[in-house]
């Protein structure tokens, strides 16, 4: 059976969870892979929960804000923009590829966008396969 | 788990259901933790639909409600009015959305059914963590700042001076009435637009309720609905001491649009082809009561160019809507000054859509306008001609209905040029804080329902900054904008969202990670107690600080760590 | 009639023999120690055997203080066996708390770290392929070591922990209060972080904080600091933000930055993605170019966020392992 990537996307609610629902207004269609969680500003996104999706099984992470100079909080987005390169350096310590996790700039005008971002996403943690680490801490588990 | 979760998947008539199996939806969180009842439902944001959850939280003790359906943008507030109706904190619900970003989007029944599941497991997971919050109420100044000074900011600032509540208009240039000073006559009446502004400029100018305050800008605004401090100085230089700060409870954003510049447009040859003009070259001519060639001539032959910078994939896109119409207007009044004047109007769709316009269509064609239907992204290319031409200049184009290339003769050509949003509208929606679309305009609430409202509660855009239309739209919706006020105004106090940040003091350290990172300035450093804390009255409630507490001392009300955790193990 | 005297144990896994140093850094207090206890088994200052905890009652020890991580099954198989026949279980340490610095071993596999001490090594004869095996059969008969697991894991992920005593090692007054109220049967909830503050280094940190905006990282060595001010507004990596308290902020005290080794705040489920949440956010740019510059001067990310809690982290470990 083909590898389906299971992608958790944080969406920012006033741009890109908006363009997000434009697609969807506009039929436009795209792969099922991200499951999206809203939240008010891409400034919310905790690397934590970056951190516990992957924990969690996901294969990638998808956030979503505002274009830069638009965020609806004014400089939420600017806070994303500087959290991310650091959690994806620190994820490639830990070994994950740093193509797993994807911050794009979407607004709320970008139905089409939004649909070409999970596509490109979707396939680019298809190549590189399923994310190891909930099977590695179980089969950890096997050796006491 | 001691909660119960009533759990709604919605159908959507056949939205949902075409693509979802709803049923199979409902029976994969029948057994988790917590749910009381799952139901499968045709439309569940209709009055039986809203009913039959409020008869359930009654009956069954429900304490918490999950729907599965449209997007929560959609039905976040009717469902959370359901459940105030039956009784529980409006907080205790989760919405999934199956629609928008799953059956509309996804072909794949499978899949999508598979996501539906889910995203709606992430929901019952996460609403058993959801807290009863209270709304807080927040005064209402019933002062607005109206920003532009054109119809439909005079507008605004009349009705609302008239309502008996004060207002400050603010006016980048030394005069009022915007790009309708700007016009003669009016389509499809021909009604004179300096009478139309004089009244109105004059009553604006005498209302004592009215703050004028010509060549100024609005520098800065802080603050929150009913609660807003704008910060108004001289415009064109930056913000500095010449400034004041007004207190005001709403802003209306009333700041227009801009032209299209014909130069862009090589092969027109507007500024290098004196007899090639604009709409509002024209309109200039008309006020002074004479069309006259460069050289003094009255024109014997005039050609009216539409969509210049419209409808073009090099340009703009969309449609300016009011040229089509000030177009045939432009035939009558040239003909009115040059009886003997041949009219060509080159075309490419006659847009005619209001009250009046079809019958000023027909008016056009019977005093013997020349109409020429244009191919659409074909850009005509008027040259000088030559003098056994007899005119001065010839436009090249391709006439749709005969199917051959043409040269109309020309001694005058009208550029009708497009509406295009203001070169500093970008600077406007950031100070207010707005949202652009990429046309530049500013985007509504929403597009059908709420088409004055904007995501900045409190603030509101009428007339032509929002998209290109005529006066009685401008008109209408700065009216619209003003009885929303009226209407707050009326109430006395402001519901504010019950969602902010909280500092625990128990947890706090000083650490002072958070205090530069508001842009709110909501999150202040008590140096004896060596702690911060949030205003929450100032707090929009982003999560920045909440995310960047590296001790986990901010909580984000209804985004909670916990809430979100819960709902990543749910969706994998 | 003598008063039964407490019986305990204090014992080390994959650790480096401070957390005892710091027992004994309690000075003259060692000697009200052992005269209210009887020190079972301590390998580092007594002769006491695992024969001789086999053959004790379950419950027969009141506190055992367990420092050192679990690496291999000696550490394991003890863990259980002094679990069984403990009242009070105590993790003592980060490494038993949170895996300490033996955990960064998990960014390495078992493969790897074999054929760093055993194979490609200096002091090892060129082509020698000996590798530690876990039996040996020899004339005299079965020989067995213990089993060097995949990773390491700290003390709650083997047995039930009742307390925690964090630090690096703890600080001593922190252990004359634990024991004490061990002795005086004045323990608080089971679960609890003892010996610790409910909040981080910065509310005990006697430095300046005015305004959190970095351009620049350094390394301690690298500026010459100002004394009063904060070290993190200084560009200096310190973890106190994201760290409890209740050190005495030895390290902020003599210049350099905290490290993290009291382990994260109450609630916070990963110290080092908090701390990279904090650090991130300051930085004072807004160009993604740049941004990237200024976090080059951050030479070892993991090693800052996870100097200490490697084990006890969401992710717990390097992925792919060999």
């Amino acid at each position: 059976m083909a590898f389906e990537p299971r992608i958790v996307g944080f969406l920012c609610n006033w741009c890109s969870y908006t363009g997000a629902d434009l697609a969807g207004t506009s039929r436009v269609k795209y792969p099922p892979n991200v499951r999206a969680i809203r939240v008010m500003c891409s400034a919310r996104v905790d690397p934590t929960f970056v951190v516990k999706a992957f924990r969690e099984g996901a294969d990638g992470v998808l956030i979503c804000g505002c274009h830069p100079g638009d965020c609806h909080y004014s400089e939420g987005n600017y806070k994303t923009m500087r959290r991310v390169p650091m959690l994806k350096r620190l994820l490639a310590d830990y070994g994950i590829e740093p193509e797993r996790v994807r911050l794009e700039w979407v607004s709320a005008s970008e139905g089409q966008r939004f649909a070409e971002v999970v596509g490109e996403i979707t396939e680019a943690v298809r190549r590189l396969g399923p994310c190891r680490i909930k099977s590695n801490l179980e089969t950890d588990l096997a050796e006491r | 788990m001691d909660c119960r979760i009533g759990v709604y998947v919605c159908n959507c008539g056949t939205n949902i259901a075409k693509v979802v199996d709803c049923d199979e939806v409902a029976r994969a969180v029948r057994g988790m933790p917590g749910v009381a009842v799952v139901r499968s439902y045709k439309y569940n944001c209709s009055n039986p639909g809203q009913e039959m959850i409020v008869q359930d939280i009654r009956d069954l003790g429900l304490d918490r409600v999950v729907v599965a359906a449209c997007s929560p943008r959609m039905h976040e507030p009717t469902f959370r009015k359901a459940l105030a109706m039956g009784g529980i904190n409006p907080y205790f619900l989760e919405m999934a959305n199956i629609r928008e970003q799953c059956s509309w989007v996804h072909d794949d029944p499978r899949a999508a059914t598979d996501k539906a599941i889910a995203l709606t497991r992430a929901a019952v997971r996460r609403v058993a963590l959801h807290e009863p919050l209270e709304k807080r109420y927040v005064d209402m100044n019933p002062s607005t700042l109206v920003l532009g000074g054109g119809i439909a900011g005079l507008t605004a600032a009349l009705e609302l001076a008239m309502s008996g509540q004060p207002v400050i208009l603010v006016e980048r240039e030394d005069h009022l009435g915007g790009n309708l000073a700007r016009t003669d006559l009016t389509a499809p009446f021909l009604d004179s637009a300096r009478d139309l502004l004089r009244d109105r400029v004059a009553r604006v100018s005498g209302n004592p309720r009215v703050t004028l305050l010509l060549r100024s800008e609005l520098k800065e605004l802080q603050g929150f609905v009913g609660n807003f401090m704008a910060r108004v100085g001289p415009a064109g230089i930056p913000a500095g001491e010449a400034d004041q700060t007004y207190p005001v409870g709403s802003v209306v954003v009333c700041t227009g649009y801009q032209p299209f510049d014909a130069a862009r447009i090589a092969s027109f040859g507007y500024g290098r082809l004196p007899d090639v003009v604009t709409s509002f070259d024209l309109e200039r001519m008309l006020r002074e009561g004479r069309v006259l060639t460069d050289k003094g001539k009255p024109p014997r032959y005039a050609a009216i160019i539409h969509c210049v910078g419209s409808r073009s994939e090099t340009w703009h896109p969309y449609c300016s809507r009011v040229c089509c119409m000030t177009a045939l207007k432009y035939g009558h009044e040239i003909r009115a000054t040059n009886p003997d004047c041949f009219i060509y109007d080159l075309y490419i769709d006659m847009h005619a859509f209001g009250k009046g316009m079809e019958d000023f269509y027909r008016r056009s064609a019977e005093i013997k306008t020349i109409f020429i239907l244009n191919e659409k992204n074909s850009v005509p290319e008027i040259l000088p001609a030559e003098p056994r031409h007899g005119c001065g200049m010839l436009i090249r184009a391709r006439d749709m209905l005969c199917g051959e290339d043409v040269e109309i003769p020309a001694d005058l050509v009208v550029l009708m040029v497009g509406m295009e949003a203001r070169h500093d509208a970008g600077k406007v929606a950031h100070v207010v804080n707005i949202s652009q679309d990429k046309d530049g305009w500013f985007i509504e609430s929403h597009p059908k329902l709420d088409p004055v409202a904007t995501t900045t509660d409190g603030v509101f855009i009428a007339g032509t900054c929002s998209s290109p239309k005529d006066i009685p739209d401008s008109v209408a919706q700065a009216r619209a904008a003003v009885a929303r006020i009226l209407a707050k105004i009326a109430r006395g106090r402001i519901e504010v969202d019950a969602v902010y940040a909280e500092v625990d003091e128990q947890s706090c350290s000083g650490c002072r990670m958070c205090n530069e990172l508001c842009p709110y300035a909501a999150i202040a450093y008590d140096e004896e107690k060596g702690r911060s804390h949030v205003i929450s009255a100032l707090c929009k409630a982003c999560g920045t600080c909440v995310a960047a507490c590296p001790s986990g001392a901010i909580k984000g009300r209804h985004f909670t760590d916990a809430q979100i955790f819960a709902q990543i193990e749910g969706v994998l | 009639m003598a008063e039964r005297k407490l019986q305990i144990a204090i014992y080390w896994g994959a650790g480096c023999g401070g957390c005892d140093v710091a027992v004994l850094d309690t000075n003259e207090f060692i000697l009200d120690v052992a005269a209210l206890a009887d020190i079972r088994l301590w390998p580092i200052a007594t002769d006491g055997k695992y024969s001789d905890v086999e053959a004790m009652a379950d419950g027969e020890l009141d506190l055992t203080l367990f420092n050192g991580a679990v690496r291999n099954s000696e550490n394991e198989h003890v863990a259980r066996l002094l679990r069984a026949k403990s009242k009070v279980m105590v993790a003592f340490g980060s490494c038993a708390h949170l895996g300490g610095i033996p955990g960064l071993a998990n960014l390495s596999s078992k493969r790897e770290i074999f054929e760093t001490a055993y194979l490609d090594n200096p002091s090892i004869e060129p082509g020698s392929t000996a590798l530690p095996l876990p039996g040996t059969r020899t004339e005299a008969g079965e020989l067995e070591i213990p089993v060097f697991y995949q990773r390491v894991y700290r003390l709650s992920d083997i047995v039930e922990v009742d307390y925690t005593v964090p630090g690096c090692p703890p600080a001593p007054e922190q252990v004359k209060t634990v024991l004490l109220a061990v002795a005086q049967g004045a323990l608080p909830a089971r679960g609890s972080i003892v010996g610790a503050s409910e909040r981080c280094v910065c509310d005990d940190c006697p430095r300046v904080k005015k305004e959190k905006k970095v351009r620049a990282f350094h390394r301690p060595w690298q500026i010459i600091q100002d004394q009063e001010l904060c070290l993190m507004e200084q560009g200096i990596l310190c973890a106190g933000s994201a760290t409890r308290s209740g050190c005495g902020v030895r390290c902020p005290n003599s210049g350099m930055p905290c490290r993290g080794c009291y382990g994260p705040a109450p609630h916070v489920v990963d110290q080092g993605a908090k701390l990279v949440s904090a650090v991130s956010s300051i930085i004072d740019s807004k160009d993604p170019g740049e941004i990237e510059r200024i976090l080059d001067g951050v030479p070892d990310i993991m090693g800052y966020a996870y100097r200490f809690g490697l084990p006890g982290s969401l992710l717990q470990r390097s992925h792919p392992h060999a």
